[in-house]
């Protein structure tokens, strides 16, 4: 009863303690994510503090019971194209043509090159897989960014970027055949794989 | 299965989604057509180089404070003395009696302790503004909030204001923050932008009609003249600071900066034309 008394009394106190029980505990994936979509620690936090704060301001909009962290996710993804994007010089734009031309020459190389190629590939530099990734299209890296280092599953990145499952399994094949293809460039350069 | 209906389930062979039996005929292929194989195993690699080098990272811990700090910087400031009272470790009752004959007794007083901003025993609105700027570029005067966002700062001064805030989404803007404070009962705004390569800018709001009437706030006659007149008001002091007044709505605003007087009107009249 007395605790009913205190929170009529102070609704904002139980309005933040809910938030910090529900919405803070998704920070470590919301700032991985940020991470990977800005490119420094530094916007990573910004964008971080800017999510959550946006977060707690609607936080009587949020449907309790559904996946807060895919709504969590959704501000962030907002707010990023909103505030980061346009100040992000966009990288190059990337052909996919081109690549799916690349794609279907090599394609026809040697199958007994894939253990040779795994591991040339295990010496790039984490910094080349890092930049080959922040180059993708924004659409095909998040989906890469959610699957391959945060290990969600098909359903929850699809109730994240609100597409359908199909979507984000093209999504990831398209993304992960361009950053294969910068990859192998990487790997030309500094002389892990032949030239030709 | 043929080539067309392999390359279909790569995605999901990677990812270790297919089901047994649509598993063994995958495999069955891959086993006897190598240019498939190759392209499963390409799609594979990547998954795994990108796993193996992208690592995931823990929160630092000054992230994760901050974070904290600035949710509970949006707390309503005048809550706060409720809430240090109130908090969950008085659930006793025989305790918060105790704590409401203090909020009775000295709630007015804290409440002020809580919001003191560096103001100056001047009652002109011109001289506080300009004690208010310096204390602001020497870090005695702190934004409670800051943030990218002009809307998370407006909506922050907003609660309980009971004039309009005006907080304008400026360009070359890095950051800008606010903080409110209280002169005899009279609630007072301070908005600080952080111009790029520019420095600061200060910008002091109160109620129009409080500045009017004059008791507690003062505004020269001269720029009441000018404002009456013109809708704004400048002055320019001897170390070559401006300050610019004009009216928001029913509120008054008076921004101070170093930034040059035509940049400054510039910035200001672009996003709240006077």
């Amino acid at each position: 009863m007395f605790g009913f008394f205190l929170t009529v009394l102070n609704p904002s106190h139980s309005l933040h303690k809910e938030f910090e029980r529900e919405a803070i505990p998704h920070s470590d994936i919301l700032y991985n994510y940020a991470l990977r979509m800005t490119g420094n620690a530094d916007d990573a936090r910004d964008l971080l503090q800017e999510t959550f704060l946006k977060a707690f301001r609607f936080w009587d909009k949020y449907e309790k019971g559904t996946n807060v962290r895919a709504w969590l996710f959704r501000i962030m993804k907002n707010t990023y194209i909103n505030v980061y994007r346009k100040a992000v010089k966009e990288p190059d734009t990337v052909d996919y043509n081109d690549i799916q031309n690349f794609y279907n020459v090599i394609r026809e190389s040697s199958a007994d090159a894939n253990d040779l190629q795994e591991k040339l590939f295990g010496h790039l530099l984490d910094d080349d897989v890092t930049k080959a990734l922040e180059a993708l299209p924004e659409e095909f890296r998040t989906v890469v960014i959610l699957c391959d280092i945060e290990g969600l599953t098909y359903e929850e990145i699809a109730e994240f970027v609100e597409c359908p499952v199909g979507t984000v399994r093209s999504r990831l094949h398209r993304g992960r055949k361009l950053l294969y293809a910068t990859l192998f460039e990487y790997a030309k350069k500094r002389g892990f794989v032949g030239k030709d | 299965m043929d080539c067309r209906e392999f390359q279909e389930l790569i995605t999901e062979a990677v990812d270790k989604r297919l089901h047994t039996p649509i598993e063994h005929h995958f495999s069955a292929h891959a086993d006897t057509c190598p240019s498939c194989r190759n392209e499963f195993e390409r799609e594979r690699i990547t998954k795994s180089v990108v796993h193996s080098k992208v690592q995931h990272q823990d929160v630092p811990n000054d992230v994760s404070e901050s974070l904290l700090a600035a949710v509970e910087n949006l707390r309503p400031a005048s809550r706060n003395w409720l809430t240090i009272i109130f908090g969950e470790t008085f659930l006793n009752p025989a305790v918060a009696l105790v704590a409401l004959l203090f909020v009775a007794v000295g709630a007015v007083s804290l409440l002020q302790k809580n919001n003191a901003v560096p103001l100056a025993s001047n009652r002109n609105i011109i001289t506080q503004s300009l004690n208010n700027y310096s204390a602001a570029m020497t870090g005695a005067l702190k934004p409670t909030l800051i943030s990218h966002d002009a809307s998370d700062v407006k909506d922050y001064l907003s609660k309980d204001t009971p004039f309009d805030v005006s907080v304008a989404t400026l360009d070359d803007c890095d950051w800008c923050g606010g903080v409110l404070s209280e002169i005899d009962g009279v609630r007072l705004v301070h908005v600080v932008y952080k111009i790029g390569g520019e420095g600061l800018l200060y910008v002091y709001q109160v109620d129009m009609n409080e500045a009017l009437r004059g008791n507690k706030i003062g505004l020269p006659e001269n720029a009441k003249a000018s404002l009456a007149k013109t809708g704004w008001y400048f002055e320019q002091t001897p170390d070559r600071c401006n300050v610019v007044l004009w009216r928001h709505k029913n509120t008054l605003c008076a921004a101070v900066s170093k930034i040059g007087r035509d940049k400054m009107i510039a910035l200001l009249s672009e996003k709240d034309p006077w």
